[in-house]
């Protein structure tokens, strides 16, 4: 019954836009309902379950639609693919804004599909190679992207973009600028952050997370003795070791320098980076990574954590809303940025990250220039939701009631207003091929096979 | 062989009989042969022309000649080709000399009618209907560092120092991929061996014993020679199964620690999906084909050697 | 008469029987027996029961033993979130539509190399021949581009194509053993009764293969339903995925909750062993058909 009231509903919606709104300027929608976030999920599931309906609705309507004008108001269908599964932290946020959507343009039918992350990655580049993509996808910035745009397969968002320039600032869009011109629509940005369980660390003496890198060491040592794992680490999944190797190299060499080498304008070869990945390998090799973590993957080290079993958990600040909405766990666990190893190079607010998380229209796409406008929309409202769940930091200027927003990622945003400057992880900074080179150099490193000087020779080698 | 239409002397009458016939056996033969080259031979001889290219998939390729091949052979950190070669006959070889034995030893000895054979046959041949992932799946399950079987087993008999992290051990991460592989396969070749075993001839079995062969020197000197066909399949596909495996390996170990466990598909699906090199890819499986056609080859010739 | 033989290969009874056979030889080989039965079952066993348990038990405090809760809720939840009942009819479907390409595709390709002679029918029989030892995964790109151009993803046949293509070569092996069996004598006697080609294949030579179908059947499903790779790529939307690709999602989404990961892993996989065990003689001995015949 409800059901058939709701796509009555939708089916007489879109009958009025198609008859009377002569414009639905893309900006009309500003207002999006702001603090509806967990009441938003029902209608979300529901809508999704909608789709073949309105889809039928529409093909009805086809006629009258080309007779009344060929303009905004006209039936579309577009497809998007993401990342966002039903395990994802981000789901309720792309649930929520499809479903605002859904109500704000009736005349547009979205069908998305979710994709595992590791095999998504196959997809969309084999997608890609076929010129198969669906008229909006979820894209990490810089290279990865960057292999689309080169080819000629992305569309150019600069028309769509003025009209939401003041909510969304040019700086979040140079991660997704090539040659002066936008691809991409970001989302959230997130940073790598040091998450500690306070409950173990109390049990040491510790009430904070020591702000020195000495204090920290002692801190580790002092777990050690206790029995207790300070470093929780999937082996399996090498991007989760860069976001500690990243770190370290980032605290003893400084921003400056690896941005310059992850972006190409300088060598690998760099005393200071090998010196760095052999301080890493120190901790590896003092027991403090726990030995179990290589044969894991990231969700089942995320979850050992939770469950109290490491101290230290260093990863993306998206784990704030996991961490935040399990009930016995968001009391224990604080964020903080890792301490500064060498201070005559790096320092403190020296952060990993940036906007990654990206939506891009292809330029395949038949409906290429509505479907920017509708990312653009879709996209803020991502943003917007997954703020306020704590998914991470917003890329948009946030909008709204924001006081509801866990404390961890008030944390996180108390970091980043004092961050002096950012490096992109460093396999979405790189290209593909790049990367995946990179990544096997990390491996190697965790797994103690080179040393920190045949890691930059290596790389310095093989890269370029 | 097949008599019923001969061809003779060339009349005008045959050349056109001979054509209708020509059109039928191509019509006979299109569905097999449209599948056959559009999926199989058309790819193949695309991925021997990319082969020789440095492409990402998206833009135009650029022609370089032997470098993929040159670098597949080159010893580095990313791409090591030769530790996956060397993987892969590692399975090979614990496929040819550890299953297909365990494989025979059972056809043999359920050839010899214990009782209950039709219910071991039934069960040995089980693993081989489930599927990959499923299995993979499960072992990850039992090999799982903190709370799985194998460790928890061991725990409870006191064995705490022999526990490892299975799949990331580089020690163990190999063996641990061998070891479902083999248990998985132990009882396809089981029943293949069994069907032959079952084929020979009672009589002759009955001849050997009379001449006072035990049941052991029968298997040995009668039943083993004649299916000799049968083996030679099953090594033939043991060893080119083991050239192409890859679900339980990406599922297992995806190939590491330190890229330890790597074989060629999975080396494949990183260069093609990760590092978006489609040359390099192709490369790879242009030499996989190479091997595995090389392999059968080779198995082949040394049956017929032995024959001799 | 070639069913009666074969028959008779199958017959459990008409094996010879030892007569001195050694107490001691007996006794160990049914202790190898048992152990390779409790190695075999042990896995299923093991992925049951941890199926109905929660993860307090698998954790530590009952890893093998039997659920002392049986949480029937694990199946619901994975059923709920899984779609595996979907997934499980898509496989089917695939499965069995390659099955059907396949074999149609094998008959008529083995007949005209079988039973119509020719110059060049020995060299076809070896070019199928090729498909036996070429990796699947080494068509995975071309056939890709190929099928998107021809914007053909995404639908069952996208993946029954490659499937029956891939089945094709030991479709055609099979074939081979058994129509060779047929009397050739059949077919003379079918021409001077005026048959042509396509009658006599449809008349004499399809009725008498029908054993090689099950043959054909068993060995192209063991190719077909495991199939991980191509499945994982070639099909984007949740309503045409397969089982294997269900699943190792579903793993991906439940990576701490083990009991609704066994349910999964059940519901994969239950339905084809019972059907196995039900058909067990029928399959075995289609399966022993093409070892002997191939």
């Amino acid at each position: 019954m409800k059901k058939r009231i709701v796509s009555v509903l939708l089916a007489g919606a879109m009958a009025l836009s198609l008859a009377a709104c002569g414009e639905t300027a893309p900006a009309a929608t500003t207002e999006a309902p702001a603090a509806e976030a967990p009441a938003a999920e029902a209608p979300a599931a529901e809508e999704k379950k909608e789709e073949p309906a309105p889809a039928v609705e529409e093909k009805k309507e086809e006629a009258p639609a080309e007779e009344a004008a060929a303009d905004a108001g006209e039936a579309l269908t577009l497809n998007m693919w993401c990342i966002a599964t039903e395990s994802d932290s981000n789901r309720h946020s792309y649930e929520a804004a499809i479903a605002d959507m859904a109500a704000n343009h009736p005349e547009i039918t979205l069908n998305w599909e979710a994709f595992e992350n590791q095999s998504y990655k196959t997809k969309i580049k084999a997608a890609v190679a076929a010129d198969e993509m669906p008229d909006i996808f979820f894209t990490w910035s810089c290279a990865f992207l960057g292999d689309f745009v080169d080819a000629g397969k992305v569309y150019c968002l600069d028309d769509a973009y003025k009209a939401y320039a003041s909510e969304l600032p040019e700086v979040m869009m140079g991660n997704s600028t090539y040659g002066g011109k936008h691809y991409g629509v970001p989302l959230t940005m997130n940073i790598v952050g040091l998450f500690a369980n306070m409950e173990l660390l109390k049990q040491v003496g510790y009430d904070e997370i020591p702000g020195s890198y000495d204090e920290f060491i002692k801190c580790c040592d002092a777990l050690k003795a206790a029995n207790i794992i300070p470093f929780g680490c999937a082996g399996k999944e090498t991007w989760c070791v860069t976001e500690y190797l990243e770190s370290v190299i980032e605290k003893s060499v400084g921003a400056d320098a690896l941005n310059d080498i992850f972006l190409g304008r300088a060598t690998w070869n760099n005393a200071d980076v090998g010196a760095a990945v052999d301080e890493f390998q120190k901790l590896v090799n003092n027991g403090y990574f726990d030995p179990s973590g290589a044969g894991l993957t990231n969700d089942e080290v995320k979850a050992n954590f939770m469950a109290g079993k490491y101290a230290f958990y260093m990863n993306g600040t998206w784990n704030c809303a996991d961490f935040a909405a399990n009930a016995d766990f968001k009391d224990k666990v604080k964020v903080s940025e890792f301490p500064v190893i060498n201070a005559d190079k790096a320092k403190l607010g020296q952060l990993i990250g940036g906007p990654s998380d990206t939506l891009a229209v292809a330029a395949s796409s038949p409906n290429a220039e509505k479907a920017a406008d509708y990312t653009f929309e879709l996209g803020k409202l991502i943003c917007h939701y997954g703020y306020l769940d704590g998914c991470g930091l917003p890329a948009w200027t946030p909008y709204g009631d924001t006081s509801g927003i866990n404390p961890l990622t008030q944390a996180v945003s108390e970091i980043c207003a004092k961050a002096d400057s950012y490096v992109l992880f460093g396999d979405t900074a790189m290209s593909a091929d790049d990367a995946t080179t990179y990544l096997s150099y990390v491996d190697q490193v965790y797994g103690c096979a080179v040393n920190g000087t045949q890691f930059i020779e290596g790389l310095a080698s093989d890269i370029r | 062989m097949a008599e019923q239409v001969k061809v003779n002397k060339p009349s005008k009458q045959r050349r056109k009989r001979d054509l209708i016939l020509g059109i039928n056996i191509f019509l006979f033969l299109l569905p097999a042969l449209f599948l056959f080259v559009s999926i199989l031979i058309a790819p193949i001889v695309v991925s021997v022309y990319r082969s020789f290219q440095d492409w990402n998939g998206m833009s135009e390729g650029v022609f370089i000649g032997l470098k993929n091949y040159r670098k597949l052979f080159s010893n580095s950190v990313t791409l090591n080709f030769v530790v996956a070669l060397k993987n892969s006959l590692m399975l090979a070889f614990f496929s040819v000399f550890v299953q297909l034995p365990m494989a025979l030893g059972l056809a043999l000895v359920l050839g010899r009618k214990p009782k209950g054979e039709r219910f071991y046959l039934t069960v040995f041949f089980m693993p081989v209907l489930i599927s990959t992932v499923v299995i993979g799946q499960l072992w990850l399950k039992i090999y799982n560092p903190d709370y799985g079987l194998l460790n928890s087993f061991l725990k409870l008999i006191n064995l705490e120092t022999w526990t490892h992290i299975w799949v990331s051990d580089p020690k163990t991460a190999l063996g641990s991929i061998i070891v479902p592989t083999i248990w998985q396969y132990v009882g396809y070749h089981m029943l293949l061996m069994y069907a032959g075993v079952k084929g020979v001839s009672p009589d002759l079995r009955e001849a050997a014993m009379l001449d006072g062969a035990t049941a052991g020197q029968v298997d040995r000197y009668v039943v083993i020679p004649i299916i000799k066909p049968i083996i030679r399949v099953s090594v033939i596909f043991a060893v080119t199964g083991s050239l192409k495996a890859y679900d339980l390996v990406y599922i297992l170990t995806g190939g590491g620690p330190q890229k330890l466990t790597e074989v060629p598909s999975t080396l494949l699906q990183e260069q093609l999906f990760l590092a978006n090199k489609y040359g390099m890819g192709s490369a790879i499986s242009v030499m996989l084909i190479i091997l595995c056609f090389a392999c059968s080859l080779l198995i082949t010739a040394a049956f017929r050697e032995k024959d001799k | 008469m070639k069913d009666n033989k074969n028959a008779k290969a199958m017959d459990f009874d008409t094996t010879y029987v030892p007569k001195k056979s050694n107490p001691v030889v007996k006794v160990v080989i049914t202790i190898i027996l048992i152990v390779w039965t409790i190695i075999n079952l042990f896995p299923i066993y093991f992925m049951f029961t941890f199926s109905l348990k929660s993860n307090e038990e698998i954790f530590g405090t009952n890893v093998a033993g039997l659920p002392r809760q049986w949480l029937w809720s694990n199946y619901s939840r994975a059923m709920g979130t899984g779609n595996m009942g979907l997934y499980f009819v898509n496989s089917i479907i695939v499965t069995a539509a390659s099955i059907m390409i396949s074999l149609i595709a094998a008959m008529m390709a083995t007949y005209a190399i079988t039973r119509i002679k020719w110059r060049a029918s020995k060299l076809t029989n070896a070019f199928f021949m090729l498909g036996l030892t070429i990796p699947i995964q080494a068509s995975i790109v071309p056939v890709y581009v190929v099928l998107s151009r021809l914007h053909w993803l995404n639908r069952y046949s996208t993946l029954i194509i490659p499937y029956s293509a891939f089945a094709l070569s030991m479709a055609i092996l099979i074939c081979t053993g058994f129509m060779v069996e047929i009397p050739y004598d059949l077919d003379e006697a079918a021409r001077i009764d005026g048959c042509g080609l396509w009658r006599t294949f449809y008349q004499i030579i399809i009725p008498l293969m029908k054993p090689a179908y099950a043959t054909i059947g068993i060995y192209s499903f063991l190719q077909c339903w495991n199939e991980f790779m191509f499945a994982n790529v070639f099909i984007s939307d949740s309503a045409h995925r397969t089982l294997p690709v269900g699943i190792q999602q579903l793993s991906g989404s439940y990576t701490t909750d083990w009991g609704p990961i066994g349910a999964a892993l059940v519901i994969a996989t239950f339905p084809t062993l019972i059907v196995y065990v039900v058909l067990c003689k029928r399959i075995q001995e289609s399966f022993i058909a093409g070892a002997v015949k191939g």
